[in-house]
Parts: structure tokens; C-alpha cells; sequence
């Protein structure tokens, strides 16, 4: 999971950490930097989490913000274990 | 014990002193939970991640699983008479009317020697970081698998041997692990595989001493033990909902 090119879960878990970090909200374009991914991808990836009720879209003195839901709490969780259970078990 | 010369020329097995009948089958019983275990996660990752790793993982201890079971059918078959009364013991006697105890456990003991030996096999795969691509080196390790465990049935030391090869090969291969990543997990699970691996040395020599076939098999119980251990300790982990 850890290779030269991080898979789409490995993104998803970048972004949620850089989220989690930030005390579960973050700038978007502190994200942008974070993630080390292009607007476009970037734009694309905060689509579907929003879809996927991980994150939701906030307004903070009238700036946009992203916020960090329990679901995507539980992604990084889960996320984590199966990290953790691959180099455990050497996959 | 070693019944000779049963139907077709199939040998049927029982080892292990008359006191620790029946104790061994519990003990892999629990092998077979711990192995389940591992089946049901890794192929849950597999349908998160769809690497394929997970699923040949999940394989790979199905295949246990199933080995397990099969020695358990055929020594819950032999076992006179306490066990054969049992619901299960008769249960599998009526699976297989017509087929004496001895032939239900030679037949058995054979799915049981293919049976590991693919897991471990599957095994050894994953942890030589072999693929598909690879297509001539498995064939061949599949033409040994089974050439090993088709010389076992005559043989059953064969068979503890390979699995000893292979073991030894995995245990390897986990103990660099530890040593790249310094991970307590990855400890408990090269420790688990280095257990596993020294049984298969007194199963070896249950036939000259019975009492091996006991430690043998705590043995093996340690090592699924120390394997579930890991396991636990990623689940203990609880949900952070603040930051880190």
C-alpha cells in the first residue's frame, strides 16, 4: 500500500489525516497543499467524500472550510487497521 | 500409531498417547477459529481495497482451515470409542456409510496433507512477494506441493518436512519484516511462524515417541495463539474523533 504511488484509498486516508490534524477542519487551500494533488484531482477526490457524508462544506466567517464527519473518522480507522494488519502479516 | 495396508492401500493415522485422544482435535479446533479469523479480515480487505494480496491471503488460511477440519473428520472417525459415540463422532460416521473409520481417515489425512501444504504454499508466495507473472516458478512449486503431499500418504514424515521447508522459508521472511519495521505485531507473528515451524520438527518424530505428537501440538497451538495476538491488538485500537 506504502508504494511509490499512492493508491486512491491512500489519498482519501492523506486527506482525512490532513483534516484530522487540523483539529477536523481544514482551508482549502491548505489542503491543496497538504494532499500534493492537482485542483482538478483534488476537487474531484472532496466531491465524492462529500458524497460519501465523510466530509461536509462549511462556511467560517463568510471562508469556506472542509470539516471532517464520524464517517470518515471511521474510514481513517479502518483504513489504519488494515495498514497495520498488512505490515504486520508482511502483505 | 500407523494402521498399515487399509483398503487401496491408503495408510490411516493416529498418533499421540491413548490419554491425549480427542485434546488434539480441540486444539485445532481453535487453530481453526484463529485461521477463520484471519479469512474473514483479510478477505474484507480485499473487498475494501481489491488488492490482491488480501484474497490470496484469505486463500491461503482458508485453505488451513479446511486442511484442519479434514484431520479433525478423520481423527474424531477413529477414535473408539468415547469419541465415535459422540453426536459428531456418529454424525460423520453416517456422512460416510459404507466407508470403514479407517478408510474415512486415510482419505482424511490426504486432503489434510494437500490441503496445508497449498496454504502454505500460498503463503510462501505472499511472503516472496511472488505474482502470477511468475507463472513458471509457482508451477513448479505447485508440481512439488503436490508431488510431496502424494509421496506423504506413504510417507506422512514427507509431508512434516515440506511443511518444515516452507515454514522455515515464511519464518524467515517474517523475521526480516520485524527487523525492517521493528513492530511489535510483526514480532508476534514471526514468533508465531517460528512455533509452527519447530512443531513440524517433533511431528516428525511422533512415530518413535508418542509424547512428541503432545508437544508438537502445543506447540501449534502456541503458534495460532501468537498469530491471534496481532490481530487483536490492531482491533484494540478504538476510533479517534479529535485530532491526534
Amino acid at each position: 500500500m506504502n508504494e511509490k504511488r499512492r493508491g486512491k484509498l491512500e489519498i482519501i486516508a492523506d486527506i482525512l489525516r490532513s483534516m484530522q490534524k487540523k483539529e477536523g477542519k481544514i482551508k482549502p487551500t491548505h489542503l491543496l497543499y497538504k494532499s500534493n494533488l492537482s485542483h482538478a484531482k483534488l476537487k474531484e477526490y472532496l466531491t465524492m467524500l462529500l458524497e460519501k457524508g465523510m466530509i461536509e462544506e462549511k462556511l467560517v466567517k463568510g471562508r469556506k472550510m472542509y470539516f471532517i464527519k464520524e464517517q470518515g473518522y471511521k474510514f481513517l480507522l479502518e483504513f489504519e487497521r488494515i495498514k497495520e494488519f498488512s505490515e504486520s502479516f508482511g502483505l | 500409531m500407523v494402521f498399515e495396508n487399509v483398503p487401496y492401500e491408503l495408510t490411516s493415522y493416529l498418533f499421540g498417547p491413548k490419554w491425549f485422544y480427542g485434546f488434539d482435535s480441540i486444539i485445532e479446533l481453535i487453530a481453526i477459529v484463529i485461521s477463520v479469523l484471519l479469512v474473514y479480515y483479510s478477505y474484507k480487505c480485499f473487498k475494501l481495497t481489491k488488492e490482491d494480496k488480501y484474497l490470496y491471503f484469505s486463500t491461503a488460511f482458508l485453505l488451513i482451515t479446511l486442511a484442519f477440519i479434514a484431520k479433525i473428520a478423520g481423527t474424531l472417525a477413529i477414535y473408539k470409542p468415547r469419541i465415535a459415540r459422540t453426536q459428531l463422532g456418529s454424525s460423520i460416521h453416517q456422512a460416510f456409510a459404507g466407508l470403514s473409520p479407517y478408510d474415512i481417515n486415510a482419505v482424511a489425512w490426504i486432503i489434510y496433507f494437500c490441503l496445508m501444504l497449498l496454504g502454505f504454499m500460498i503463503l510462501f508466495l505472499i511472503v516472496s512477494r511472488l505474482t502470477w507473472k511468475n507463472q513458471r516458478v509457482i508451477a513448479l512449486l505447485f508440481y512439488f506441493v503436490f508431488l510431496a503431499a502424494w509421496i506423504s500418504i506413504i510417507h506422512y514424515q514427507l509431508f512434516y518436512i515440506t511443511s518444515f521447508a516452507l515454514l522455515a522459508l515464511i519464518t524467515y521472511s517474517y523475521y526480516q519484516n520485524y527487523k525492517e519495521i521493528r513492530n511489535e505485531k510483526a514480532r508476534f507473528v514471526a514468533i508465531a511462524f517460528g512455533m509452527l515451524l519447530i512443531s513440524q520438527v517433533f511431528f516428525v518424530f511422533v512415530i518413535y515417541l508418542r509424547v512428541l505428537y503432545v508437544l508438537a501440538e502445543l506447540l501449534q497451538l502456541l503458534g495460532f495463539v501468537y498469530l491471534l495476538i496481532p490481530f487483536m491488538l490492531i482491533f484494540r485500537k478504538k476510533p479517534k474523533l479529535q485530532n491526534e
